[in-house]
Formats: structure tokens, C-alpha cells, sequence
């Protein structure tokens, strides 16, 4: 019954999804809008089939009903009910069920936000594009990557549950779906940005209608990294939590550009520049979450991550070909409306600062992506084998993350225009004196080394403008101040300075010991004296635990263990942190011996703040939050130029489209 | 002022640090920049697999042993191949990846300059718009006058 109900609901989606496409495109090219009534009707089956794909899965699931092949793959009775639960996108076909559940829910709500507008073009086209997007993951799930296939049940047969990895940790439920909800976001202005390249509506319409989307999906793809952070911390048990894996660099790829383009489309709000940056780094964005998709979920690439590979390599490479040079091509075509010849008055000002954001985030993209996918060429290029791991990638984004601090701390504080170097003086003394005393004071209490240090002054001087900021709009607006894009960044600021923070003193002072002990004796490492008290064990139905009892500086006890799970036979390495605001520390069982008396090899990591990290990730997600709440409305700044808007009026008042004269927007845009 | 001590903190930071790594904290560092041969861009630091175990101690042996960084860093490229550096050495098709980032950050610049250059053309430059309105305005101003 799963099976055929599954598919069922699979097929639904795709023929809802073709149908509503085709017909809404016909529509729109033909103007019979009328025909946008049942395209709408048609996108909301989309919406119930995707809700009944996963639902169905689900069922499955918790019903342990193996005549589907996924199922099999990763179901099992022993598996508790939330990882059971998380069991849906623990492999590839799964991975695609929650990818179209989350894309029809983004549709409903595009359907319900513009249900106002349904037979404008601009709407219409947005759509169509969703509804393409969501016929090509229906049909990836129709055709080769099917997960309701059936199966032949053998008699007696129990699953092997999912992947160990994916069974020990809560954050195995929070941080997939978190991380889609960021991909499949940003669909939604990618849609509207298709939609204006088509129907040539390249104003700031589209920009400023999908502008909480962007900041929702960011938000979203922000808290999902992180989450897979903590993860990687947790579980992984190496006492890291980025290893510059394709995986990670994937979903950082997009996050990059997307960073990118949240920054510099304030210049197009308020200047009506950059119209052909911004639009293709949306379409760039979105390109990326294929292609990172293509990189993970292909073989193409090995990863710790890939646990769920597939036949649908050529299927995501043509995509991302059709989205990547569709949206090119559309860029291309309308290029001349594009254009706007407002110009930036003065390296001193906002939108300068925004243009060298935009230029650091797009070259830390590239040599991400270039690391990523350079090992690959290389191979196909001649043969060779090579490997791109962290010293090359920290050594190019280090100075990289320097310039990017210097530009948080000192570009909030510019005006738009121009500003004059006094001005400039004045409004940083404040946050310059922060970022001094931040340096004084970690000198002070024994931090050393060039980089920790200057990521600390810089970090202080950063937080110190976005502090700045924050306390001026709550002294002048109260509570408003914290909310708005620009009040609600500034909090995203302070998260971003919290990880660098926890990132440079985390890795400058870590240390790394491994220590063979015989139960009672005892080791001292970074301060603290770790006691190995005795080996124990422990067994239920689904996984058999070694652990060994350690006692940290006589207080206490905490259980590093081994952990193998019975059903696929991994063992796998399950640390035990104990966290702290100033240190965290971290032991891991390495070798266990046969006999419970002998020595076993403890591995004991000690990372000085790490939880900064967790907490400044928490601070971005608030600071998404809050910026996407409607801060104080605010006019515009006055015309480039009299002569320039004086030309425009002309060219208003004799009908020439406005995309043809010098563009001095911002007035009528809060 | 501010700036001085900047300078004078950085020199603190950098001068205060300890001299070349030694031990413990040299076995942690050479950890890092090798590669688990079967865990794909992981480091040896950082992967559980069972020949990662084993090269992080052929590394504690060799170190203690007295074996220079060049004298590990040849051993354990005979042992798998070169792709056992987290860095590929820079020579050959890999020179590439430390040239385009180099390029991309040079032609990102050269943009930003590029776009900051238009305005003072535009400055200097009057359109034929301009002209328009100007000589418009002193008809006006003329005709005003009489």
C-alpha cells in the first residue's frame, strides 16, 4: 500500500508541477492570464504531494514496512522514534523527499503571500520557475532516484537502521532540515529574479519583494552550518567541528555568495547600481546549491558525509547547466536595461565598503570552490592524485577573514555618498578604542601570536561599531532599535565576531594529547589532570558500549566510549565533552584493551573557547530574526544629481522607459 | 594613538610567542598537515581510520626518534605518494591553485577601481544633457532679465 500511495503522490507532483509550468508559461506568453486561476490550483497540488511523499515515508517507516528498498536501507525495530524519525533524509532518495517537501512548501507560501496578485506577469512568472524547479526534484524521484521502489522482503528480514553516525546525536533531527530550508530558500528570489529578467521588470521591484525571503533563507542556511558544526563537534570525535570537507565546503559555497549579495543589494535599493552583480550573484547562489548537491550526492567527490550516493550525477550536472546558463543567458539578453549609470561618489562611503564586501566574499567563494573541486580536474587532467585539505584553505582565508573583519568594523559607520575623513574619525574612535583594549586585554591575561591577537583587536574593533550602531537606534527609536535589516545585521555582526573569536583562539591554543593509562593513573594536560578510573561496558538491543571512566580534576567523571552498533556492525568513536564557556574539554576513547585491567589510549583535546562558536551562531539566527521584522521606515537619499533627475522627469513625462536614463531610485523604496 | 598601540601590541603578540614548536606541540602541528590516505582531504589530526592511528604514531616515533620535518615529510611520501600533503607542492598543474586566487583578487580589485574610476569621468565630462539644461537655464536666466 506505501509503496503505490508513495509513488502515487511522487507522479502527482510531477504532473501538477509540468502542467502548472507549461500552462502558466502559455499564459503569461500568450496573455490569457485567466489560465493563472487552475495554475494555481495545480501549484497547490504540488504543495499536497510533496507533504504526502514525505508522510507516506514516514508511515513507512515507523510501520518498519520493508516492502519498500528504502526502508531496508535504513530502517530498523531497534531505532528510537526521533532517529527513526530523522531516518527520512539519512540517504540519497530520502535527502530528495525532504528537498521537494520543503520546495511545495515554499510554493504554498508564495502562493498565499502574492494571492493578491495572481495575474501579474511578474508573480506569475516567479511560478512557473518554482514549479519547474519542483517538476525536476518530483521527477528525480519518479525516475532514478525512486525511494518508494519496492522490494522483495526476505522472511524475518530486519533493517540495518541508518548510518551509526546518524543514530547518536539529537542535531542528526534539527540540522538537515535546517540546512535545506536554506538551499530550497533561495529558490524563491531566484524565481523572482528569473521573473523580472523575463518580463523585464529589472527595477527594484522584485528586490525589495523577496528581500525577507532572502534574508529567511540566509538565516535559515546559517543556523543549518552551524547546527552541522556543533554536529561534526559532537559526533565526529576529533575534537573539531570544520574540516574543510567538500560536504561542508559545499554548503559554504552558497552561504558565500549569498552573504555577498544580502550586502550589496542595499546598494541597488538605495542607488539603483549593481543590477547585473546582484542578479547574478542570486542566480550564482542558487546555481551553487545544485552544484554542491551534484558534488555531494554524485560519487564524484568522497566525503565522510556522502552517506548517500547515487545515479543521479548526469540529472543534477544537466540542471545545474540549464540553471547556470539560463540565468546567463537571460543576464545577457537583458543587458542594456541593466545598465544604470549612477556612480559611487567616493571610496569613503556605504556602497564602496559594500563593493569590496562583495569582491571578499566572491574570492573566498572561488578559492573554496577551487580547492574543492581542483583535486577532481587535476585527476581528469593527468591523472594525478592530490589532496587539497585545511593549511591551504586556512592559509588563503585567513587574510582573507582579516580584510573582511576590518570591512565589518569600519563600513557600518560610513554614510551613504561620501564621507569626510574627520566624520570617519570621530564615528570610529569608539569601536577603534574597543578593538585596542580587546588586544590589550588578551595580551594581558597571556594570549599570543600575531593572528589570534589582531582577529581579537579586529574582532573588537568590529563589534565595537555594530554595538555603536545598536545603542544609537535604541537610544533613538527604544525597542525599534533592535529590529530592521540594518539593527537586526548588526546583531548578526556581533555572532559573526563571537565565531571568529572562538575560531582563532580555538585552534591557536588547542591542544592535542594522547595518553596511555592504566586504570588509576593519571595525566596532566593543559592544566588539568585527567585520572583513568576503570573500563566499563554496557549493551541493549541495538549498539554494544565500551567506556572508559575518566575523572577530570577530581570532581567529575565523564565516559569517552566506543560504540558499536549491532545491526551494521560499525563501531563507531563517541567523545565526552565537557563544555565551558572560557575552555572546552574533550576526551576520546582511541584503543581499548582485551583484557578490562590494561592500558587503554586516551585522546585529550583541550579547545579554548569553543562555545563562542555555538553562541555566536545562535546570536546570527536572532539577528536574522530580527531583521526580517519591519524596522523604522526610512526615505531614500535624494536624487544622484538635479541635472540627472531632471532628465529623468523629462523622460518620464515623453514615455521613454526609465530603464533607458540615468537611474536615481531609492525615494519611493523604505 | 591608537594607532601606535596597535603596532606595539601586534609586536607583543608576535615577538611574545614562543620560538620554534617543539615535542608535543610539533607531533600536534605535523598531525594536521598530512593526509589520512583513505578519508579524502581529512588530516590525519582529524580522522579516526586505522591508518591515520598509525601515521599519527610512525610521526610521534620519527620526532623522538630526531627525524627532521624533511626527513618525515620524504618517508611518508614514499610510504603513499605525494597526495599524502594536505598542500599539493607547488610546482606543475598544481602551481594553479595558489595563481588564480592570486588573479581573482587582482581583477576583483581592478573592478572596484574600475567602477570608483567612472565617476571621475562622468565628472568631467558634461553630457549632452547638461548642455541642454544649461543652455536652457540661461535662456531663462536672459529672457528673465529683460
Amino acid at each position: 500500500m506505501n509503496p503505490a500511495l508513495g509513488y502515487g503522490f511522487s507522479v502527482l507532483g510531477l504532473s501538477a508541477s509540468v502542467l502548472g509550468a507549461v500552462a502558466g508559461a502559455y499564459a503569461l506568453i500568450t496573455g490569457r492570464l485567466h489560465i493563472m486561476k487552475p495554475v494555481r490550483q495545480w501549484a497547490w497540488l504540488v504543495f499536497v504531494s510533496g507533504i504526502g511523499t514525505f508522510v507516506i515515508m514516514e508511515i513507512a517507516l515507523f510501520q518498519r514496512d520493508y516492502t519498500i528498498a528504502y526502508v531496508q536501507k535504513v530502517g530498523s525495530s531497534t531505532t528510537p522514534a526521533l532517529f527513526n524519525f530523522a531516518a527520512l533524509w539519512s540517504a540519497l532518495e530520502g535527502s530528495i523527499i525532504l528537498w521537494a517537501l520543503l520546495l511545495s512548501g515554499y510554493v504554498a507560501a508564495v502562493l498565499v503571500k502574492f494571492r493578491d496578485r495572481a495575474t501579474d506577469p511578474l508573480m506569475g512568472w516567479a511560478l512557473v520557475i518554482m514549479l519547474a524547479i519542483s517538476g525536476f526534484f518530483f521527477a528525480l524521484m519518479v525516475g532514478p532516484a525512486n525511494p518508494f521502489l519496492r522490494a522483495v522482503v526476505p522472511l524475518g528480514f530486519d533493517g540495518p537502521g541508518p548510518n551509526p553516525l546518524l543514530q547518536n546525536h539529537i542535531l542528526v533531527a534539527f540540522h538537515p532540515p535546517m540546512l535545506y530550508l536554506g538551499y530550497v530558500g533561495f529558490s524563491v528570489p531566484f524565481a523572482f529574479a528569473t521573473a523580472a529578467l523575463i518580463t523585464g521588470r529589472v527595477g527594484e521591484g522584485w528586490l525589495i519583494e523577496t528581500r525577507r525571503w532572502t534574508v529567511a533563507a540566509w538565516g535559515f542556511l546559517t543556523i543549518g552550518i552551524v547546527l552541522g558544526a556543533w554536529w561534526s563537534y559532537e559526533v565526529l570525535g576529533w575534537g573539531g567541528y570544520w574540516a574543510w570537507d567538500p560536504v561542508e565546503n559545499a554548503s559554504l559555497l552558497p552561504w558565500l555568495t549569498g552573504t555577498a549579495y544580502l550586502h550589496s543589494v542595499m546598494v541597488q535599493e538605495r542607488r539603483g547600481m549593481l543590477r547585473v552583480w546582484n542578479l547574478s550573484l542570486l542566480c550564482a547562489t542558487f546555481s551553487l546549491t545544485i552544484l554542491g548537491t551534484f558534488l555531494t550526492r554524485s560519487g564524484v567527490i568522497d566525503s565522510v558525509h556522502a552517506f548517500s550516493e547515487g545515479s543521479i550525477g548526469p540529472w543534477l550536472l544537466v540542471f545545474f547547466a540549464v540553471v547556470a546558463g539560463g540565468s546567463i543567458g537571460l543576464i545577457a539578453w537583458r543587458g542594456d536595461e541593466l545598465r544604470s549609470p549612477g556612480a559611487i561618489d567616493s571610496p569613503l562611503s556605504r556602497e564602496a565598503a559594500f563593493l569590496a564586501n562583495n569582491v571578499v566574499f566572491g574570492a573566498l567563494a572561488f578559492v573554496i570552490l577551487l580547492g574543492t573541486v581542483f583535486p577532481l580536474l587535476a585527476e581528469a587532467w593527468n591523472d594525478s592524485r592530490l589532496t587539497i585539505g585545511r593549511p591551504y584553505f586556512d592559509s588563503l582565508g585567513r587574510p582573507i577573514a582579516f580584510v573582511m573583519l576590518f570591512l565589518m568594523a569600519s563600513a557600518p559607520v560610513l554614510p551613504w555618498r561620501r564621507a569626510s575623513t574627520e566624520l570617519l574619525a570621530t564615528r570610529l574612535l569608539w569601536p577603534a578604542a574597543a578593538g585596542v583594549s580587546s588586544m590589550a586585554l588578551a595580551i594581558a591575561i597571556g594570549a599570543r601570536g600575531l593572528y589570534p591577537v589582531l582577529t581579537f583587536g579586529l574582532g573588537g574593533f568590529a563589534a565595537g561599531a555594530a554595538l555603536r550602531q545598536v545603542i544609537l537606534a535604541t537610544r533613538r527609536q527604544g525597542w525599534r532599535g533592535f529590529v530592521g535589516r540594518t539593527n537586526g545585521g548588526m546583531i548578526v555582526h556581533i555572532g559573526v565576531v563571537l565565531i571568529a573569536v572562538g575560531v582563532a583562539s580555538s585552534e591557536a591554543y588547542k591542544t592535542d594529547r594522547s595518553a596511555t593509562l592504566l586504570p588509576g593513573q593519571s595525566v596532566v594536560v593543559a592544566d588539568h589532570e585527567f585520572t583513568y578510573l576503570e573500563l566499563k561496558a554496557d549493551e541493549n538491543d541495538r549498539r554494544q558500549r565500551i567506556y572508559a571512566e575518566v575523572q577530570i580534576d577530581g570532581e567529575d567523571i565523564y565516559a569517552p566510549a566506543q560504540t558499536r552498533y549491532l545491526r551494521s556492525g560499525m563501531v563507531v568513536p563517541t567523545p565526552s565533552v565537557r563544555p565551558g564557556f572560557s575552555e572546552d574539554l574533550f576526551l576520546v576513547l582511541d584503543k581499548t584493551p582485551d583484557d578490562p585491567q590494561g592500558p587503554v589510549r586516551l585522546r585529550i583535546i583541550v579547545r579554548p573557547m569553543i562555545s563562542w562558536l555555538w553562541t555566536g551562531g545562535a546570536l546570527m539566527g536572532i539577528g536574522s530574526i530580527l531583521a526580517i521584522f519591519p524596522g523604522k521606515r526610512r526615505r531614500g537619499t535624494e536624487a544622484v544629481s538635479a541635472v540627472l533627475a531632471k532628465a529623468q522627469q523629462n523622460s518620464e513625462a515623453s514615455g521613454v522607459s526609465p530603464a533607458d536614463v540615468p537611474s536615481v531610485t531609492g525615494a519611493s523604496h523604505g | 594613538m591608537l594607532g601606535l598601540m596597535t603596532v606595539f601590541l601586534l609586536g607583543v603578540a608576535t615577538f611574545g610567542s614562543s620560538g620554534p614548536r617543539e615535542g608535543d606541540e610539533r607531533i600536534q602541528y605535523l598531525n594536521t598537515i598530512y593526509a589520512c590516505p583513505q578519508c579524502d582531504g581529512q588530516s590525519v589530526a582529524e580522522s579516526n581510520a586505522a591508518v591515520a592511528s598509525q601515521i599519527r604514531d610512525f610521526i610521534r616515533l620519527k620526532v623522538n626518534s630526531g627525524a627532521t620535518d624533511q626527513q618525515i615529510r620524504d618517508e611518508l611520501i614514499r610510504a603513499y605518494d605525494s597526495s599524502v600533503l594536505l598542500t599539493p607542492p607547488a610546482e606543475g598543474v598544481s602551481l594553479l591553485i595558489w595563481i588564480l586566487p592570486v588573479v581573482v583578487a587582482v581583477g576583483g580589485s581592478a573592478f572596484v577601481v574600475s567602477i570608483l574610476r567612472r565617476r571621475q569621468d562622468g565628472l568631467r565630462e558634461a553630457t549632452d544633457t547638461d548642455e541642454e539644461l544649461v543652455a536652457k537655464a540661461q535662456a531663462s536666466v536672459s529672457s528673465g532679465g529683460q
